[in-house]
């Protein structure tokens, strides 16, 4: 496929002026048409061709679908900047976050006394679970709430990590997730943590 | 049938509507007949002509008896068209009885053609539905060429749809063979076996290939831009054949750079054969129905905004 040749709007089927919603249901309908087995490909494109126009589908999306990058892509497009460069997803994406820098990182944890013995033994610590965790948590003086507006976990599944209780919680692969990120975020050794808490949290789940 | 054919009251040529199908049995005869008597009811009069050589079927499809005069006299040459002209009981609505007292092979030669389509654009009612039989022959490629609105009707199998990319194909190669060398002409056709066979890395796009070779005149193809042809996805039993209109669009635009405008679609509906049987068209027996819904929605979009008439 010569993508010079299209823009992402034509990709989509679309007058540029189409507004956000139009561009969501054409994404829809394009990504019904091509992907599965859908009879109106049949016997014009084959299987990698198909693969090949909903990815460019895709990559269209993601800019047009969002609408900072979408403004970005038209000013650049209007202004004859045609080039496969400039209209790149990623140098679009890199010129995003130009015009939004990210803040400067706010300190986020708190003052806490510093007990060196403590501090000793969480750098040694390599057998990681709920209650430690919550230990360290609370040395370092942030509350649940304050950790969940953080990471944008839901508080409910803190505790319930904190309490290793597996009944209240997603599929492991998603408990782990929020382990690396509350890890993180007491500034652990993310790796350490969440292996050895995975397999705590393995054990009590097959037992 | 004493009664007056109710003629146009605009005193302008019709508007000639072309009803075709790659592949038979998608029910054309059904989609014409109602496209027809849902134009009657939003107030136009309406000749639906019977061109199926093989399957004339629409005075059944009308739940009609077949007329006395039909095409086999014009092809004799002893009525004009205008002459066998049949009306029905429904207000505003005529037919042309199609070839049905004939046991040999019914072919249509390019004079009688010739003579035939102004004929078709000279018939006294606002609209004249053509109703072809399957498949991309001569005289259907002419008609749906010579046609004011251009409507492919498929159904939601793979077999049809498949046929109607090959019509599509055949219809934009049918508008080119005229005026193209035959030398240019062949290596188009050369191009699209390659293609068919996949012996070529990049989709094929008609505009492409006539904006990069001389020798054609794309006028024909221009005015597809404006005036696209038409598709009708018929017997949907669900959202996903209703959504295959909306692909089969999407790929005429990526495949052939091709611009379709889809109707919509038509509901697979058992009333449909039912009243077949009963002869009485659906739209009649049941006229407050969905199905009825889209054919009169179908209507108005293709009706020019002026031409719309308040329905008492």
């Amino acid at each position: 496929m010569n993508k010079e040749r299209y823009n992402y709007y034509e990709i989509l089927e679309l007058p540029a002026n189409a507004a956000q919603h139009e561009i969501t249901t054409a994404y829809e309908r394009a990504r019904i048409t091509y992907s599965g087995e859908n009879p109106a490909i049949y016997t014009i494109f084959s299987e990698p061709e198909a693969r090949e126009l909903l990815g460019i589908i895709e990559e269209a999306y993601s800019v047009l679908g969002n609408k900072t990058l979408r403004n970005i892509y038209d000013q650049r497009l209007f202004a004859g900047q045609t080039g496969a460069l400039e209209l790149s997803y990623q140098s679009l994406l890199t010129a995003s976050r130009s015009l939004f820098p990210e803040g400067k990182k706010e300190n986020l944890a708190p003052v806490y006394e510093i007990d060196e013995q403590f501090e000793k033994e969480i750098k040694q610590r390599s057998d990681w679970d709920g209650s430690f965790l919550k230990k360290v948590r609370e040395y370092k003086k942030i509350t649940t709430e304050r950790m969940s507006d953080i990471t944008k976990i839901n508080g409910y599944y803190l505790t319930a990590i904190e309490g290793m209780d597996p009944g209240n919680l997603p599929a492991p692969v998603f408990v782990r997730g929020y382990v690396v990120q509350m890890a993180k975020l007491l500034n652990l050794n993310e790796k350490v943590v969440a292996d050895s808490y995975m397999k705590a949290f393995k054990a009590l789940t097959t037992s | 049938m004493e009664r007056v054919i109710e003629e146009s009251k605009s005193g302008r040529r019709p508007q000639m509507w072309v009803t075709a199908s790659g592949k038979g049995g998608v029910g054309k005869t059904f989609v014409s007949s109602s496209l027809a008597i849902s134009l009657t009811k939003l107030g136009h009069s309406v000749i639906v002509v019977d061109l199926d050589p093989t399957g004339a079927n629409v005075h059944t499809a009308l739940g009609q008896n077949p007329a006395d005069v039909n095409l086999r006299h014009w092809f004799e040459g002893n009525k004009s068209l205008q002459e066998i002209v049949t009306p029905t009981p429904l207000p505003r609505l005529s037919f042309i009885q199609g070839l049905w007292d004939l046991w040999s092979p019914a072919n249509i030669s390019s004079e009688q053609l010739k003579r035939l389509i102004p004929e078709l654009k000279s018939l006294r009612a606002d609209y004249v539905i053509v109703d072809l039989g399957p498949g991309a022959v001569e005289t259907h490629l002419e008609l749906f060429r010579a046609a004011d609105e251009r409507i492919v009707i498929t159904s939601p199998e793979p077999t049809s749809i498949e046929k109607t990319y090959r019509f599509l194909e055949a219809h934009i190669c049918w508008t080119l063979k005229d005026t193209a060398r035959p030398d240019v002409f062949n290596a188009l056709l050369g191009t699209l076996r390659d293609h068919r066979n996949r012996k070529m890395k990049k989709p094929f796009s008609f505009r492409q290939y006539l904006k990069e070779n001389d020798g054609f005149s794309v006028d024909h193809f221009e005015s597809l831009g404006e005036k696209p042809i038409r598709l009708i996805v018929n017997s949907s039993r669900s959202q996903a054949n209703i959504d295959l209109g909306h692909s089969i669009r999407s790929v005429c635009c990526k495949y052939y750079d091709l611009s379709l405008d889809y109707l919509g679609a038509i509901d697979f509906d058992n009333a449909v054969w039912q009243s077949i049987k009963n002869r009485e068209p659906v739209l009649i027996s049941q006229p407050f129905t969905p199905l009825a819904g889209q054919f009169v929605s179908i209507c108005k979009h293709l009706i020019a905004p002026s031409e719309l008439r308040a329905v008492g």
